[in-house]
């Protein structure tokens, strides 16, 4: 018995350990480091039509938008430009770019082939003038955002991390009458239907490999579990007894916990449903309510909501994968629910009631701080972060109506992505 | 001459014998004129098949689902915020619901838990569960079985009131019941 404890303390803490020698490598990276200059000069056109000064045009701004929203790379200002000859592809005077202070030149081409549009982009590392990535890339009209968004993830690889303006959003609104579940670009772009009935979908969360959604649903006369492969267009229903939500796919997406009430006493528990045998383990035994199950980034350890301590005032906790080892992490304050554990490690991002009003807070578990993200007299909520974790999506009713926002991890760069109907529960895939 | 004159005054007297005679049935008092006779009048009807005198129970088998729930019998009881005990003023209501189940025995009804905006909607869920959850263990203690009884939560999603003042937030903390099975 004392064995298995001291055990369980030393997995615990070898565990703890890995994570936060992790995170500090993280932090350097995300907080200590300054942004990097990457210069974009205006595509060469390689067909002189319209279409194609057009598809260069769109992918050029498409792109540009990315760079400066990844808070890794920061665009040259524009003016410096005007400072230099310009860009000539075949041949890169790479001294003017390094007297402009860029680091990383990325220079495109665009032809049009028959209708499609084909793009080339090359980037150079300005002071050591090499070559580093070449991508060629091939769209009709309406992939060409993809094509920007592709060449900016391809930066992000660059930089070691992983893509994320590729990645979707997933989320409800009821912009088509009723509560039903929509993806879009992670930067509000292309909204896509998933869903398609009078009867009210929500809370979608993404797998992994990002081609499952897992949803609740009405539809069977109470509120069952989900998941329906968005791609194939199948779809099964893995639990129906009691009310079923909060789907939280483990981050190598061979488990799924969420939440439940299908116990005779109808209290919310949290079971992991092991997505290849079907078969669910309940991990939590208590009166209170438990809810919200967010995963760590090891898969080792599940963050969640419960009001154990009083009905009325969730707190997050934090227990390992097994359901053991369960302790508090959330303090002051009586009211915080909706963890989301960062792809860093380090930090769980969730809302907290104070004076009526939501906001999301971000506590670093390294240190115990806790920055505040959002400050409007709204209710903010549903926080899901980005794969990298440097930019969060939420909903809130600060226009008035419930529309999705996105923000970084530390509070700047609030950006609204949803106008039509209202639009709430995002969840970005990471 | 003379014959001839008796002859014919003989023939007259005859004749006019003969016309006195048959004039003495005029004198008969004519019969009091004929009255037209009215049919009395008939009152066509077709039989009137008597029906059976209906209980209320009966009325009741007879309507729709729908139309039951329009009706509205079971009425709403409202919460504290955050609070999912009944409240004292709730009691009464589900006194009267009860009563109400316990004369149609067949009935079985779904308890649906709501919320107000405040709060997230995980949090939400699990609180409209639990005011769902009260209210039907209320009802049980009153006698009603449980295999007549179903709960749902929907959280904050469906509010009746869509304004965002306490009282807007008071109606939409609530259970309300919805007949399923007759």
């Amino acid at each position: 018995m004392t064995t298995k404890r001291i055990l369980a303390a030393l997995v615990a803490f070898l565990s703890a350990f890995g994570l936060f020698s992790q995170q500090e490598v993280v932090l350097k990276i995300s907080e200590g480091m300054p942004m990097i200059n990457l210069a974009l000069p205006d595509f060469a056109v390689r067909t002189p039509t319209p279409a194609a000064q057009a598809a260069a045009a769109e992918i050029h701004e498409t792109l540009a938008a990315d760079v400066a929203y990844s808070r890794i790379f920061q665009p040259l200002p524009k003016a410096y430009y005007g400072y230099i000859r310009p860009i000539n592809p075949e041949k890169i005077h790479f001294k003017d770019w390094d007297s402009v202070q860029a680091r990383l030149l990325l220079v495109g081409e665009v032809r049009e082939d028959g209708g499609r549009f084909v793009f080339d982009g090359k980037v150079y590392d300005v002071r050591s003038e090499r070559f580093i990535v070449g991508k060629r890339y091939q769209a009709d009209k309406a992939g060409l955002r993809l094509v920007a968004h592709k060449m900016a993830d391809e930066l992000m690889k660059l930089h070691g991390e992983k893509p994320i303006f590729t990645t979707k959003v997933a989320f409800v609104s009821n912009r088509d009458g009723n509560d039903e579940i929509y993806m879009m670009d992670y930067d509000g772009a292309n909204p896509t239907r998933i869903t398609f009935n009078k009867i009210k979908d929500y809370m979608p969360a993404w797998s992994p490999d990002q081609r499952t959604i897992a949803f609740t649903s009405y539809r069977a006369g109470s509120a069952g579990l989900y998941l329906r492969n968005i791609y194939e267009g199948t779809e099964i229903l893995v639990s129906a007894k009691g009310t079923n939500y909060s789907g939280a796919f483990s981050p190598d997406g061979k488990r799924m916990a969420f939440c439940s009430t299908m116990t005779e006493d109808g209290n919310a528990e949290i079971y992991v449903l092991d997505l290849a045998t079907m078969r669910t383990r309940r991990l939590t035994y208590n009166s209170g309510t438990d809810t919200s199950p967010s995963w760590s980034p090891t898969g080792r350890e599940i963050a969640f909501t419960t009001d154990r301590l009083g009905a009325g005032s969730p707190q997050i906790y934090v227990m390992d994968a097994e359901g053991s080892n369960v302790r508090k992490v959330s303090f002051g304050g009586n009211y915080h629910d909706a963890p989301a554990w960062a792809p860093t490690g380090d930090r769980i991002a969730y809302v907290s009631r104070v004076e009526n009003r939501f906001d999301l807070y971000v506590l670093n578990l390294r240190t115990n701080q806790i920055v505040k993200l959002t400050e409007s007299n709204a209710f903010n909520e549903s926080p899901s972060w980005s794969p990298d974790g440097r930019h969060l999506v939420f909903s809130s009713n600060m226009s008035g109506s419930i529309q999705v926002y996105s923000i970084d991890y530390d509070g700047a760069n609030l950006k609204r992505l949803t106008d039509r109907g209202e639009n709430k529960l995002p969840n970005w895939t990471n | 001459m003379k014959k001839l004159i008796i002859f014919s005054l003989a023939i007259v007297l005859i004749f006019s014998l003969s016309v006195s005679c048959k004039k003495k049935p005029q004198e008969v008092p004519p019969p009091p004129p004929q009255v037209q006779e009215q049919p009395p009048v008939e009152k066509v009807e077709a039989p009137v098949v008597q029906e059976p005198q209906l209980t209320e129970e009966e009325i009741f088998l007879q309507k729709s689902l729908d139309q039951i729930n329009r009706e509205k019998p079971l009425a709403m009881i409202f919460f504290d915020y955050d609070k999912s005990l009944v409240r004292d003023d709730a009691k009464p209501v589900l006194e009267t619901n009860a009563r109400w189940l316990s004369r149609f025995r067949t009935i079985k009804i779904l308890i649906e838990g709501h919320c107000d905006e405040r709060g997230t909607e995980e949090y939400n869920l699990a609180l409209g569960e639990r005011r769902a959850k009260s209210t039907m263990d209320y009802l049980l203690s009153l006698g009603i079985s449980p295999d007549r009884m179903r709960i749902i939560s929907y959280g904050k999603s469906q509010p009746v009131d869509p304004g965002h003042s306490e009282a807007a937030w008071q109606m939409n903390r609530r259970a309300q019941f919805l007949i399923i099975e007759k």
